[in-house]
């Protein structure tokens, strides 16, 4: 669970991170104020199964293209990308073009986001 | 009346089928002396006995985004739709930060969640065919960098003629909460809070008219603190605050006046107007008890916002009528100040049509309704009283576990604050998902979107145009000037001198936001987040 670019409020990450936690999974929460090159290398150095990003701040295109790149120069690009957070309709597609695999928005499920982070996580062992 | 525990306030506090006489009984409220008239010591019932007879609560409307060149028409537009809360200004998150829009991590960032401001050429900006005298009043959430934004807007009086007593500059100047729940914090918790108190102790000397900090527990209510906490903790860093500033000279006995306290109102319709009673009440006896402050100087100024936690991005239009009763909720309470989300908040930052629509329900309210035309016109009712006893209750209890750990510094330091913050926001959101707290349009009465609201639209050219500005701004200085000036923000970092004088050169000789705060972060170091196995 990470929380790209300078956005301080991070009441949904820990929110959904404990979530993830009580559904029995391992999280790491790298805190605030992450660059995606942060991110990529975090992910690298803990062979994570996911990469969940908080994003409030508007910037989750640009955040996504950076984070995108990263993995890629690091080989990591099929680690999947799931992005919660005041994120448009209108930017879903790109995102989804760019590898995020599943997006929550404001008034999401934590039951849902748990399920769908359980089935991703499923197919990338598999 | 035996309290039905099943059914309780957003605090857990219990809540009977309901109220009467008996109930203020068992709580120990005396109603023929527990209630003295506003004006008077505990001041529950107000700070004046006239209420808003003599005068409305101010309907502040923050605003902020681009550049300073946009900031300012949003706030020209809004100061001639009747807004009386002058100029507040939102940040955005690289100058709350104290970073330079053209660092590194200021990337796709600048102008975005608030305006952009670089340096004392921005302010310039911001204010331009602003009259600060007739506007009375700005404001900004500056905390991290509150002593920058102190020594912008006194410059910028020096500097354009103005008399600082014309107008009130109010700073939000509380770091402590950002390590808490907001996170702009960049330096060690204590350089942050010796920052704060330089500030309010220079302003006392310099500009007593001014509020040199607003103790805020909006964003740990927004983080997840129940009203009752939300009080709670507010106060226990507005006592931190007060006993640093004692250590510096500076009495809460003289500085009071001047002191805000800053909260946000959620949809417990009744628990709010009763938090603000209770507030109102406790801030008074620490005062009194703690501090030595006579009565008649006890009077703080109590600001309110609506909440934007339960604006919702479904059926967005339902917001105003959420924002109506929180406003409503808040006036209850006897707020000075109020300031009101607009409808598409959840969405983005607000539209100008939205942001008048939350500028006319104040006006709505303070007209059209009455409810303006009596002090505290809820006081006596034995669900309000009994709430406010409640509530009182909580924040006396709070204070003494605080106490126990240390105070407000020595909590944040062990996570104290930030894991009950968690813990609640974690419940709420299992109430949420279980349908146990009903949210409509979007865990209830959910249908199905068929119309796009139209949204607020970031225009990108706003980074190049900032950009443009700082480096035009960079190449006038005189190198010199700017690099002994930087020294000097070090040397008084390094002393136990206050730091203002030398932030207030630095920002005469040009130095930028990010360089000044460099200066800072040489001294002090930075605040460390760390990787956490949750």
């Amino acid at each position: 669970m990470a929380k790209p670019g300078l956005d301080g409020h991070e009441r949904g990450a820990k929110v959904v991170a404990r979530g993830l936690r009580d559904a029995g999974m391992e999280v790491i929460y790298t805190g605030i104020r992450q660059t995606p090159e942060s991110i990529a290398a975090a992910a690298l150095q803990e062979d994570l199964d996911a990469i969940c990003l908080s994003i409030l701040s508007g910037a989750h295109l640009s955040i996504c293209r950076r984070l995108a790149d990263a993995m890629a120069e690091m080989g990591i690009e099929d680690i999947p990308v799931v992005v919660g957070g005041i994120i448009p309709e209108d930017d879903t597609e790109e995102l989804r073009r760019l590898g995020v695999r599943a997006i929550f928005g404001p008034g999401s499920n934590l039951d849902d986001i748990v399920a769908a982070v359980q089935e991703i996580v499923g197919g990338a062992d598999a | 009346m035996t309290d039905d525990t099943t059914i309780t306030t957003t605090s857990d506090l219990p809540i009977a089928a309901y109220h009467d006489s008996t109930t203020l009984d068992e709580l120990g409220v005396d109603e023929d002396r527990g209630f003295p008239p506003p004006g008077t010591y505990p001041f529950t019932r107000g700070f004046r006995e006239e209420g808003y007879r003599t005068g409305f609560w101010d309907w502040e409307m923050y605003a902020g985004f681009g550049s300073a060149e946009n900031a300012n028409e949003r706030y020209r537009f809004l100061l001639e739709n009747g807004a009386t809360g002058g100029v507040s200004v939102a940040l955005d998150l690289p100058t709350q930060i104290g970073l330079d829009s053209d660092h590194p991590l200021a990337q796709d960032e600048v102008g975005l969640a608030g305006v952009a401001l670089d340096s004392f050429s921005d302010i310039e900006r911001l204010f331009s065919g602003v009259d600060l005298g007739q506007a009375g009043h700005v404001f900004s959430t500056a905390n991290a960098i509150g002593p920058i934004m102190y020594a912008w807007v006194l410059h910028y009086c020096h500097t354009h003629d103005v008399d600082p007593a014309t107008f009130r500059l109010q700073i939000q100047n509380d770091p402590i909460k950002e390590y808490i729940a907001r996170g702009t914090q960049f330096l060690p918790v204590q350089a942050a809070v010796r920052l704060a108190t330089d500030v309010m102790a220079y302003s006392h000397e310099h500009t007593p008219t001014w509020l040199p900090v607003s103790v805020s527990g909006s964003h740990m209510k927004q983080a997840g603190a129940s009203p009752a906490e939300e009080a709670a903790f507010t106060l226990a860093n507005a006592t931190a605050y007060m006993e640093q500033l004692e250590a510096k000279g500076v009495k809460l006995a003289d500085f009071n006046p001047t002191l805000e306290i800053h909260f946000c109102t959620d949809m417990d319709f009744f628990e709010e107007v009763a938090k603000y009673r209770a507030v109102r009440r406790a801030w008074s006896e620490i005062g009194r008890e703690r501090f030595g402050v006579p009565d008649e100087r006890l009077p703080f100024r109590l600001h309110a916002a609506t909440s934007g936690l339960p604006l919702t991005a479904q059926q967005p239009l339902n917001n105003i009528a959420r924002i109506t009763l929180q406003a409503l909720a808040q006036v209850l309470g006897g707020c000075e100040a109020t300031r009101t989300a607009s409808y598409d908040e959840a969405l983005a930052i607000p539209r100008e049509e939205a942001a008048v629509v939350s500028l006319r329900i104040n006006q709505i309210i303070a007209h059209e309704t009455g409810i303006a035309k009596t002090t505290d016109p809820l006081g006596g009712s034995y669900y309000v009283e009994a709430l406010t006893k409640r509530i009182h209750q909580v924040i006396q209890d709070e204070l003494e576990r605080i106490g126990e750990l240390g105070g407000a510094l020595a909590a944040v330091e062990a996570g104290y604050f930030q894991e009950r913050l968690a813990r609640r926001a974690y419940e709420d959101q299992r109430a949420l998902d279980t349908g146990e707290r009903i949210v409509v349009g979007v865990n209830a009465y959910v249908q199905e979107e068929t119309v796009s609201h139209p949204r607020f639209a970031v225009d990108p050219a706003w980074e190049a145009e900032q950009l443009s500005h700082l480096r035009a701004h960079r190449e006038g200085r005189n190198e010199a000037e700017l690099r002994s000036a930087l020294a000097g923000v070090r040397d008084a970092c390094a002393s136990t001198d206050n730091v203002v004088p030398s932030v207030l050169a630095a920002v005469a000789a040009g130095a930028t936001i990010g360089e000044i705060c460099h200066a800072w972060r040489e001294v002090f170091g930075e605040f460390e987040q760390q990787w956490a196995q949750v």
